[in-house]
């Protein structure tokens, strides 16, 4: 940004307009010191065009120092050395005009007036402060000639077709002269740098503005790239649940016309209407879980929120568990610390994910049992369900909490599961602002855990997780 | 009495497999079964099918897609007659398979298919006068 700065752009280019226009004003002056010499025989030629070539000359210096300033664009030095370089033109350009006017006849020449344009471009180059000085300097200047012939400390080159003799030893002319001249030179600068400095802000405010829009646009893309995603993966979604729904119905469809088309005898008729009762169930279960998993993205955050007694709601859904394990010859234990703070959430939500792990556990376990845990840290409540069952392969882990995902081996151990369970977890948990995560190893168990945080902090929260200390062997 | 021919269901739902299976073999037809891509492939192999039914979205959206695909790159296994079965009609869906190549199957039909129909493209299929 530094180097694109407009302000500096526009520097560097009127410098090199400076440069041209000086061009013409050493033709213009050669012109004029050619008529100026016709009708005065006395003009002092000589050191008028030398200081003619003076201007030239330098001019030539800063044509060759500017091209070499150009060739570097981009390193910054430029930009450190243009307002400098400019000041010294506009003094050095000062210098010889104040000379030609002295060898010209001084406070007799009318030309004197071109010191006006100088200030001006000093006002439009250079900053406030810079501009009242270069004013200032042309007004010493221009008072120090004037003075100076008055005075007699320099000589005065006199134009008798232009002014009566002895003009410049008019005092009360002379003084008035100085005074118009410096008054003329402060005013033009301060008004020619108060438009230029309105200018500039102008400017700036565009490019603050255009640059405001510019984040503001690349917000706007980066949001609606956001939008999109959504969008995709919601399709991405429907698609999935479409086909989960749709592939039941057919194998449903499909068994109820073999028995009615008479394709199968009648022993082989009843298990395949047993098969498609069981399927019609899991469409239910699926069902039932596409509205629960919709019920957790809908709620957003707290809105719904009350306080809640985990341990309560766990205790609720152990005695259903309790006996779904028992009839497997599991063992099932319950480790609940005393005097864990309540979450906010829905209390129905939190028996969706106690029964949810818990089921899984017991499902996916066939010796051993299941441990459940209910612990507080510093900062969350954790709850946690421990099985010694089939385990789950460390490629599986990270999908185990996508929608619909069930792992080969959960497939094939039990085949009815809508592989929702673990995504409505997720979403409950995430939608109070917790976190769910798993561990396992295949052959020894998973652990499953959530946490969220509580809505009291508990007295000794510097003590470790009690979670930690459920260890279970297998039966 | 010697059968029909040979089919072939490649599909990871086994109620469906079974329920083809007992109309196809009620028909006379010899069934076999797989229930994902790799093991299709491999049973084509061997026993030589004289008709695929193939399932579009197993274990990944196309699996049913890249077997074809495979069978017709394959010169044993590209005269075997492939009919594809999927549960999506949808043309707006299919879209969202990640395949520009043409389908290399014989037959698109969508799922639930009748099993009269199932029956007649086997008979169709290997050459049966129903």
């Amino acid at each position: 940004m530094i180097e694109q700065h407009p302000l500096q752009v526009e520097l560097v280019e009127r410098i090199d307009w400076l440069v041209r226009l000086r061009w013409i004003a050493v033709a213009g002056t050669l012109v004029g010191i050619m008529v100026a010499s016709a009708m005065e025989p006395g003009l002092p030629v000589g050191p008028l065009l030398a200081i003619t070539a003076a201007i030239a000359g330098y001019n030539v210096v800063f044509l060759l120092y500017a091209r070499r300033l150009n060739l570097r664009r981009g390193t910054g030095i430029r930009r450190r050395q243009s307002p400098v370089f400019a000041q010294v033109q506009i003094a050095l350009d000062l210098i010889a005009l104040i000379a030609l006017l002295h060898f010209a006849g001084g406070v007799e020449n009318p030309l004197a007036i071109f010191l006006v344009f100088h200030v001006i471009i000093a006002s439009i180059l250079l900053t406030r402060t810079a501009s009242f000085l270069v004013a200032l300097f042309a007004a010493s200047l221009y008072a120090a000639m004037v003075l100076g012939e008055y005075a007699g400390v320099l000589p005065h080159h006199h134009l008798p077709h232009l002014a009566g003799a002895g003009l410049y030893l008019q005092g009360v002319y002379v003084a008035a002269n100085v005074f118009a001249m410096t008054v003329t030179l402060l005013l033009a600068g301060a008004m020619a740098s108060s438009i230029t400095t309105r200018l500039r802000e102008r400017t700036q405010d565009l490019l603050q503005a255009s640059q405001t829009c510019e984040i503001h646009s690349s917000g706007l893309t980066e949001a609606n790239d956001k939008l999109r995603e959504l969008d995709e993966a919601r399709t991405r979604f429907i698609v999935t649940v479409t086909h989960e729904l749709r592939a039941p119905v057919g194998t449903i469809i499909s068994a109820l016309d073999l028995v009615l088309g008479g394709y199968a005898a009648p022993e082989k008729q009843r298990k395949v209407l047993s098969r498609a009762q069981a399927r019609a169930q899991e469409l239910l279960d699926l069902i039932r879980d596409l509205l629960e998993l919709s019920k957790a993205r809908q709620i957003e955050g707290t809105q719904q929120a009350q306080p809640v007694q985990l341990a309560q709601v766990l205790e609720n859904v152990v005695e259903l568990m309790r006996v779904e394990a028992e009839n497997k010859g599991l063992f099932f234990s319950v480790d609940v610390e005393m005097g864990i703070s309540p979450v906010l959430a829905d209390p129905d939500q939190m028996k969706a994910v106690w029964t949810n792990l818990i089921s899984n556990a017991i499902k996916y376990t066939e010796r051993g049992g299941v441990t459940v845990s209910l612990s507080q840290t510093a900062d969350r409540v954790v709850g946690a369900v421990q099985d010694t069952g089939m385990g789950i392969a460390a490629d599986d882990l990270p999908k185990l909490f996508e929608e619909f995902y069930r792992t080969g081996p959960a497939k094939a151990a039990v085949q009815r599961g809508t592989g929702m369970g673990l995504a409505i977890v997720k979403r409950i948990v995430e939608s109070y602002g917790g976190q769910v995560w798993a561990e396992s190893e295949v052959g020894k168990g998973s652990k499953f855990s959530f946490a969220l945080p509580p809505t009291t902090a508990r007295p000794d929260a510097a003590a470790p997780a009690a979670g930690e200390q459920d260890v279970n062997q297998p039966a | 009495m010697a059968t029909k021919g040979k089919v072939l269901i490649v599909d990871d739902d086994p109620d469906l497999v079974e329920v083809m299976r007992t109309a196809l073999e009620s028909d006379g037809f010899e069934v076999i079964s797989a229930a994902d891509g790799t093991q299709g492939l491999n049973l084509m192999r061997q026993e030589k099918p004289d008709l695929v039914f193939l399932d579009v979205i197993m274990a990944h959206p196309t699996e049913g897609v890249d077997v074809s695909t495979t069978m017709k790159e394959d010169p044993e296994l590209w005269d075997i007659p492939v009919v594809m079965l999927t549960s999506i009609v949808d043309t707006e869906y299919l879209g969202h398979f990640p395949t520009d190549r043409p389908l290399a199957v014989d037959q698109f039909l969508t799922k639930p298919l009748p099993l009269s129909d199932v029956l007649r493209i086997a008979n169709e299929v290997t050459g049966q006068d129903t």
